[in-house]
């Protein structure tokens, strides 16, 4: 927080027309704008909680955090002003400037401070990020290494890095408009046009020339280097996914009447409650000859929610332990499905509330990606 | 992605066609002949059709007509409870129908159950037999 005597020693109002100088080059700004942007989307994406989006707040956030990784190599090769170089202060230095210090064409201490907090947390964000999806969705390059329960465990430090995002950005909106009202100027235009007013006393600041092509060629290296690693990754196995392939008994016997349920959905001593009860089936007679009914559930306890490292296995499968062992009637699927109105269930394309494949197209692999959700379009009205 | 797709792919290359009635070890001729001398009766369709669009008590809630899945018309397509399509009952459209002993012994035995809370008589699958491969 800015101390009472930065305000005591306010420079006096200056004159109307004042000489004026180049400080935020034409990348500062886009980028400056552009992050704005991109952080907006990915913070209101990422309130709304709505697996639909999900794919809008992944892309927001990385292309937020590809605008940081082009920002620093900018810092080593940019205009005056754009360079770390220029504004990354000593300990000194932000006393000197809590102590009520000379104005700064460029980031001001704190101002640079702020700078490299946004940074650090938006490219924390988008890590941890890619390690929640990775774990908890078994997506991107991150999903053959990270379990579901250090997924888990890394959403929560990347809910906590985003309110800390939010509360950096809302210190420094205070931030600019107090130094506006101390320093007698339009910061904020400033950022849009890129001209400061220069004044007598200001901070001197050592001129440095730009390497736009050379950063263009850092840019470029890092970006082939990113879609490499994601290339590479792409290609491993990923551990703990649900049986792939279905038992071709299970699926004709059971498929008759209903989606082939990957048997990661339900726990092993569940499927065999089921299957010991198929004379009263959710209320019919599914009855099969008994060598028939121990193969399946055989085939169900090896596959069975245990051996998945799934979000469905997890959140879903793992609590319905009490018969009619309904996924349906629990109250975790019944939380995850609250927005879906009755009357898509009920709808000709639907039809009903077990049928997983009308809108996940991936049900039958048990995975249930949110990128693999598609509410039938017929049936909203 | 090419992942998902080359499992889905997998998956539907192992699957069995569902509803599969590929015996072709018998006819609904064959099969209302055998249930009607079994009864001692004379099939009628007409009877059968009664039957098929009766409600019925002693079976579960949700199914108290053979309607309720297959629809009080035969040779639409029907919905199970779960949403998943059940092909039509009526022989003229559904030629495949009541072409294999033991799928038609399994859905007479499971849903007689679920409608009826017991087994159908000889006569009553003769008589639906013969409404179904009447119209």
């Amino acid at each position: 927080m800015p101390s009472p005597g930065i305000a005591a020693k306010s420079t006096p109002k200056p004159a109307v027309t004042e000489p004026q100088t180049r400080v935020w080059d034409i990348f500062v700004r886009v980028f400056h704008w552009s992050l704005v942007l991109a952080v907006a989307i990915a913070a209101a994406s990422g309130l709304m909680l709505e697996s639909r989006i999900l794919l809008l707040h992944i892309s927001a956030g990385l292309a937020a955090a590809a605008l940081v990784a082009a920002r620093i190599v900018w810092g080593f090769t940019g205009t005056t002003h754009a360079r770390f170089a220029d504004f990354v202060p000593s300990g000194a230095a932000i006393r000197a400037h809590l102590a009520g210090g000379t104005r700064h064409l460029g980031h001001n201490p704190l101002g640079a401070l702020m700078v490299l907090a946004l940074f650090a947390l938006v490219l924390g964000l988008a890590v941890s990020g890619l390690l929640v999806l990775g774990g908890i969705d078994k997506s991107g390059p991150f999903a053959p290494f990270v379990s579901f329960g250090a997924g888990s465990v890394v959403l929560g430090l990347h809910e906590v890095l985003a309110y800390g995002v939010l509360a950096l950005v809302a210190m420094h909106l205070a931030g600019v408009v107090f130094e506006s009202e101390r320093s007698h100027e339009n910061l904020t235009r400033s950022m849009l046009t890129g001209a400061k007013a220069k004044r007598p006393g200001d901070h001197e600041s050592r001129p440095r020339p730009a390497h736009p092509l050379l950063a263009a060629a850092v840019i470029v290296a890092l970006a082939a280097g990113a879609w490499a690693f994601n290339s590479a990754q792409a290609a491993r196995p990923v551990p703990g996914l649900p049986v792939a392939t279905l038992d071709p008994g299970y699926k004709a016997a059971c498929s008759e009447c209903h989606i082939a349920y990957n048997p990661s959905l339900l726990p092993a001593a569940s499927w065999s409650g089921i299957m010991a009860g198929l004379k009263d089936h959710f209320g019919e007679n599914a009855g099969l000859p008994a060598a028939e009914v121990e193969a399946i559930t055989n085939w169900l306890v090896a596959h069975a929610s245990e051996t998945a490292d799934t979000k469905p296995a997890y959140r879903i499968a793992a609590r319905i332990t009490q018969p009619p062992y309904s996924i349906t009637g629990s109250r975790s699927w019944k939380r995850l499905h609250d927005d879906i109105p009755d009357a898509l269930f009920a709808s000709r394309a639907v039809g009903s509330r077990s049928n997983c494949a009308a809108c996940h197209a991936d049900a039958e692999t048990g995975r249930f990606s949110p990128f693999a959700i598609d509410l039938p379009k017929e049936s909203l009205k | 992605m090419r992942r998902l797709a080359f499992t889905l792919a997998a998956l539907c290359a192992a699957a069995p066609a569902a509803f599969a009635q590929d015996a072709n070890d018998t006819s609904a001729a064959a099969l209302i002949s055998k249930f009607a001398a079994e009864a001692g009766i004379t099939a009628d369709a007409e009877t059968g059709k009664a039957f098929f669009l009766a409600t019925q008590s002693g079976g579960g809630a949700d199914t108290p007509s053979c309607s309720s899945c297959h629809t009080a018309d035969p040779k639409a397509t029907g919905m199970a409870r779960t949403g998943k399509e059940i092909a039509p009952m009526a022989l003229s459209v559904n030629p495949k129908r009541f072409t294999d002993t033991a799928f038609v012994d399994k859905w007479f035995g499971r849903n007689c159950d679920s409608v009826l809370g017991r087994e159908c008589t000889a006569t009553e699958k003769a008589n639906v037999l013969a409404y179904f491969a009447s119209i």
